[in-house]
Formats: C-alpha cells, structure tokens, sequence
C-alpha cells in the first residue's frame, strides 16, 4: 500500500464508483512513479502489476521527446487498455472491445484528479497518524528513542498538552490517531466471526501502541468522531495483512450508530492505558 | 518417396517465395501510403521498419533515434501489455504526450508509428492506413 492511506481508501473508493458506473471494466488499478500500487485488484497477481510498471516505466522514460506522457491507449481485439497520467498518479484500466472508452475516460479525467486535488487540499500530509486536536505549546522532551521524527512530535505535543491533567501516567501519554472508518469487510460470515462490541485496528498500529506503553495490552479504545461524540470500546488487531497500514478501522454496525457515523468518515482512536 | 520429398519442397518453395513477394507488395503498398498520409495536416511524418527495411519520414530529422526508439519501445510495451491481460490481438496503441502523439501499430510483418499534432484525426488515419 502507498505511504499515504488516506489517499489509497479515497482512491479506492473512486475506483469502485468508477466501475459501478462502466461496468465493462476488467481491471483497474492506481500506481505512483516509483512503481509502489496505491490501489489494486485484489485479483490481478503483484507480478502482473509489476510487469504492468515496468512497461509503462519503459515507456513513459521514452516519451520525453513528445513532452512526456498524458494517456496511453492500447486497442486489441479482445479489450482495450488505457493508462491516464494524473500528477504522479497512474491510472490503469483495462475494458471489454465493447465499451464506451470516451465516457469512461471523461469520467476518469474528472474524478480522479477532482480526488487528488481535495485530498491535497485536506491533507497535503499523510493522515495516518495525527495528534490529537487539542496542542499547542513546548515542553522538554522524555525518552523516544524509537520513534520517528512525526510521532516524537506528536508525542511531545501530547505529553504537554496531558501532563498537568494527568500526572500520574508514565511519561509517554497515549496518542490518538485519526482513521477512517470501515464495515466488517466481506462476507456476513465473515463479520459473524468478528465481536460486536469490539472494533477492529491493524495490527501494526496495536504493536505500536504496546511498544510504546512498554510492552502493556491495549485493551480498550475511546473513539471521537469529528462531532465530538466518543465511545470507548474493545479493541482487536485486524489479522488480515490486507489492511495493514491502511489507516482504517472496523466498527460494528451497532456502535457505528451509537457515534452517527458510516463507512469512509474519520475518527480519532486512541489507546486507553489501565 | 523422394518424388513426393521434391514436391513438397517445390511447394514450400513456392509459398515462400509468394510470401516474399507478397510482404514485398505490402511493404510498398505500405510506403505509397504513408506517403499520402504524411501530406495530411497534423501528421508529423512516420517510421516504417521491418526485418529487412525501415523507413523513416520526419520533419525534424534531429528526433529520428529518440522516436524510433519511443516507437520500438510502444510496440513492445503494446505486446507485453496485451499477454498481460489477455487481450488477444494488438491492433494499435496510442501513446499521447504533451507536444505530441505517435499512433504504432503492425501490418504484416511492418511496425509502422506515425508521428502526429494533437488535433490529428486518430480514425481517419487508420482508415487511411487499413484501405489497400
């Protein structure tokens, strides 16, 4: 997945949309300039994909003497293949010889970059993790020898902003993390296996937090909605390597009610320390 | 035995030899085209290679290596892409850049890329290019 998954759930989103609309696409698929897939199907092989940039690479290397690349068609008698160039965004769609390659392109050359534009506009950084909204001022730092440039940030701005309200934490103070909400994902089955008061976040995202409280088990979360409204529930790693560093997580129908909230909206997530 | 040995030869012989002769008349058939094709407005000029032969026909010369290379690399690209998925036959691919577009596609046993302005009339020439 891209490094920012806020982009890659939009562009998914887009995606799906797009072939609701033409329902004549085999395969559609984002990929950035460094070859990295921001959104794929899940049925073409991570070897076809890479085969796909490496054409493409080739091809858009060679095309600077004709300015560089906007779109490539490719007619064969089975399907159509067209490649949109969108900043450094690539988009890959391959059609049945039947369709209506103007109104799908038309509608691509709107959507997709209309996308980008927004979610440049909201968030020119990726969204992945953000302090929580309330922060301001500076304080010594303590002992964040693993963690990166943003997180110390966002740690220090944290550990300021709680340290008088609750001083008898540990020195690191939980932090909330912005994702977007999701629907238990495929089958009914599938969401009959999952708790209905639990929500569900990668779990990359619960071993960060254990790491950061030294080791301790997340147990609970409190969940704020951009209303205000909060909730604290159960939390579960999502075991599926798909949603890893995908910045969403997955509440039950039920609590999603509870906070007025649906699939696609943000949330802050943040790990309640016992 | 040898008798029907001598005759199959003499056939194949004679199969290749219209194959030839027929390529050949493609081939020429090819060029009097794309010659017509070059004097319609919004085309840049051409490039017509096979395994013998190649013609080129731009209007500037200084670009020859960097589109026949571009040219070479779309058809390629053409043929990776469509064993990808699977999409049979290539008939054409359309390579769109800011200043310019080359239109590649393979007649025979010819790689023809034909080198146009933005406004140029896509259908126009491959009806142009498929009568004869």
């Amino acid at each position: 997945m891209a490094e920012n998954d806020m982009h890659a759930v939009a562009l998914k989103n887009a995606l799906e949309e797009i072939r609701k609309t033409c329902q004549n696409i085999q395969h559609a698929f984002i990929f950035k300039e460094k070859g990295e897939i921001v959104v794929g199907d899940t049925e073409i092989p991570e070897r076809v994909m890479l085969r796909v940039v490496d054409a493409f690479g080739s091809l858009l290397e060679k095309a600077v003497p004709i300015g560089g690349v906007e779109s490539v068609t490719l007619t064969c008698s089975e399907g159509t293949l067209s490649f949109q160039v969108f900043g450094e965004h690539y988009l890959v769609t391959v059609t049945s010889p039947k369709s209506n390659l103007n109104y799908l392109n038309t509608l691509t050359r709107i959507l997709i970059p209309t996308v980008l534009t927004i979610l440049d506009k909201i968030s020119p950084t990726p969204l992945k993790k953000v302090p929580s909204p309330k922060d301001s001022s500076q304080t010594p730092s303590t002992s964040t020898e693993n963690l990166t440039g943003n997180e110390e940030q966002v740690k220090k701005s944290d550990e300021e902003h709680r340290g008088d309200v609750k001083p008898e934490t540990s020195t690191t103070e939980p932090q909330a993390i912005q994702l977007m909400v999701e629907d238990f994902e495929g089958s009914r089955i599938r969401g009959l296996l999952k708790r209905s008061d639990a929500v569900y976040v990668d779990n990359e995202t619960v071993k960060l937090w254990e790491d950061m409280f030294n080791g301790k088990k997340i147990e609970y979360v409190e969940i704020e909605t951009l209303n205000g409204k909060t909730t604290r529930c159960k939390v579960k790693p999502i075991k599926d390597l798909k949603y890893s560093a995908k910045g969403v997580v997955q509440i039950p129908e039920k609590i999603q009610l509870t906070l007025e909230i649906k699939k696609g909206e943000l949330v802050l997530v943040k790990p309640i320390i016992e | 035995m040898t008798k029907k040995k001598n005759m199959e030869e003499t056939a194949m012989t004679e199969a290749s030899a219209q194959s030839i002769v027929i390529e050949t008349t493609t081939t020429e058939h090819l060029k009097t085209r794309l010659e017509d094709i070059k004097s319609i407005n919004g085309v840049i000029g051409y490039i017509l290679r096979n395994a013998k032969s190649a013609a080129i026909d731009l209007k500037d010369p200084t670009k020859l290596i960097e589109y026949a290379v571009l040219s070479s690399s779309a058809l390629d690209a053409a043929e990776e892409l469509s064993e990808l998925f699977s999409l049979g036959e290539v008939d054409n691919i359309l390579v769109e850049g800011k200043e310019v577009k080359v239109l590649s596609l393979t007649i025979g046993e010819n790689r023809i890329s034909l080198f146009l302005e933005k406004n140029a009339d896509i259908e126009k020439l491959l009806k142009k290019l498929h009568t004869f």
